[in-house]
């Protein structure tokens, strides 16, 4: 009797993990592209990737500027990428959250300064990618309640939520101080954590797939294919 | 009875343990600063830092006005100052106090203070954030400890609240944001502040 109920709650665990393992994979991503001038790039040349941290009640986090870089770094096309942290400490004080260029008529205007052109020349920088966006979640609903007792220990309930993420990023040439595109990308995803002695978490990989999806097209936007 | 006296002392230390818990929490803040890209003035600069700022701590209060965060931020901003005064000036001496000034023949004696300093919680303000702000009073003197400019900057520094961000982390990622903010604002806006730029017109 008693391993005829374990196996039934095996039964049900397996299920439900299936169930999510198909719901899991349930993000939607959507990428767009606006193209304003042609692009290419030459094998002395990088691209460093920026977080546009103004706004003020939210920023981009490194985590997801790191993420673009390293799969654009690797793979077929691979670009040189100059990490976030090691640009902006060598350009300091001109890329922190203040003094940062907003627009490409600032860029023009940093690259009068003597020390920055100077900078840029030695990093080999040909294009700045400023990345712009938060990941919101939204619509959490459900309840998980675990208990301890002498028996042993267990989780029960079902939890939800739903993850939305934005991001943009605005492609600039640093040789001819303009912007040459914008490649903006939205993915949403629905995540269920089902508690059933042990709760499941399955968990909709949203920023991650923004991430893949923009880090590929550009790669492929600043290749110029 | 020695039963009892084991208990007893177990029950002491779950206490101490709980009463630790609810004490204050004492942030160092530590960080390294990199050195400004910017043309050097040909000055020589003598800084003083004054005991308000080498020991500056600031404490915040729970909404009982009980002591919660404990934040010490002296020595990093005389580190701060310490990595970018050499690149903003020909020459820089530190003084430990104002009356070595006239001896070290310099131009200029710069004493920065730190006027206010105040934080924003995520508990509190209900925003995923921890936030820094600090005003500080930068005076400008001659060796001889006459006035020659004094004015006030402002400088601001956000982390975003994160899973495994302890409140501690995040107040001290904040308040690195704030001095590196400082330290670009100081450095850029120097010469443009009216009463240094009159005085750098009579050099």
């Amino acid at each position: 009797m008693k391993s005829f109920q374990k196996s039934k709650i095996m039964q049900v665990v397996c299920g439900v993990m299936l169930l999510g393992g198909v719901l899991a994979g349930c993000t939607s991503t959507t990428v767009d592209e606006f193209r304003q001038a042609e692009t290419g790039i030459e094998h002395d040349e990088s691209v460093v990737i920026l977080g546009r941290r103004q706004a003020s009640d939210y920023e981009t986090r490194s985590e997801f500027v790191d993420c673009v870089g390293d799969r654009l770094s690797k793979g077929e096309n691979a670009i040189s990428v100059i990490p976030e942290q090691e640009f902006v400490d060598a350009m300091f004080p001109w890329f922190e959250p203040r003094t940062a260029p907003l627009r490409t008529r600032d860029l023009e205007r940093l690259m009068a300064e003597q020390v920055v052109a100077e900078k840029m020349n030695e990093f080999g920088v040909r294009y700045i990618v400023w990345l712009d966006g938060f990941t919101e979640t939204t619509g959490r609903t459900g309840s998980i309640s675990c208990t301890i007792g002498p028996g042993g220990a267990g989780c029960f309930g079902f939890g939800s939520w739903e993850d939305d993420s934005n991001f943009d990023a605005r492609i600039w040439d640093v040789s001819s101080a303009t912007s040459v595109g914008t490649i903006s990308t939205d993915a949403n995803g629905q995540s269920y954590l089902p508690a059933l002695v042990i709760p499941i978490p399955l968990i909709a990989r949203v920023e991650a797939n923004a991430c893949s999806r923009l880090a590929s097209q550009l790669k492929d936007f600043v290749n110029g294919s | 009875m020695k039963y009892f006296a084991i208990k007893s002392r177990t029950c002491l230390v779950i206490i101490a343990l709980l009463l630790a818990g609810c004490g204050v929490s004492n942030v160092v803040i530590e960080g390294s600063f990199p050195t400004p890209n910017i043309a050097k003035l040909p000055l020589s600069i003598a800084v003083y830092y004054d005991d308000a700022l080498r020991d500056f701590a600031y404490m915040e209060y729970t909404e009982t006005g009980q002591e919660e965060f404990n934040i010490e931020s002296g020595t990093s901003h005389m580190q701060l100052f310490n990595a970018i005064l050499p690149a903003m000036f020909d020459r820089v001496v530190f003084i430990n106090s104002m009356d070595d000034a006239p001896a070290q023949g310099v131009d200029a004696v710069f004493v920065p203070a730190i006027e206010e300093f105040q934080l924003a919680l995520p508990a509190k303000t209900k925003l995923d954030v921890y936030e820094v702000w600090i005003k500080y009073n930068m005076r400008l003197l001659t060796a001889s400890g006459d006035y020659i400019a004094d004015w006030v900057l402002t400088s601001y520094g956000k982390t975003p609240q994160a899973t495994f961000l302890s409140p501690e982390e995040g107040i001290s990622e904040a308040a690195i944001v704030a001095l590196r903010d400082l330290a670009s604002s100081f450095s850029l806006s120097f010469s443009q502040v009216p009463e240094v730029r009159d005085w750098l017109n009579t050099l």
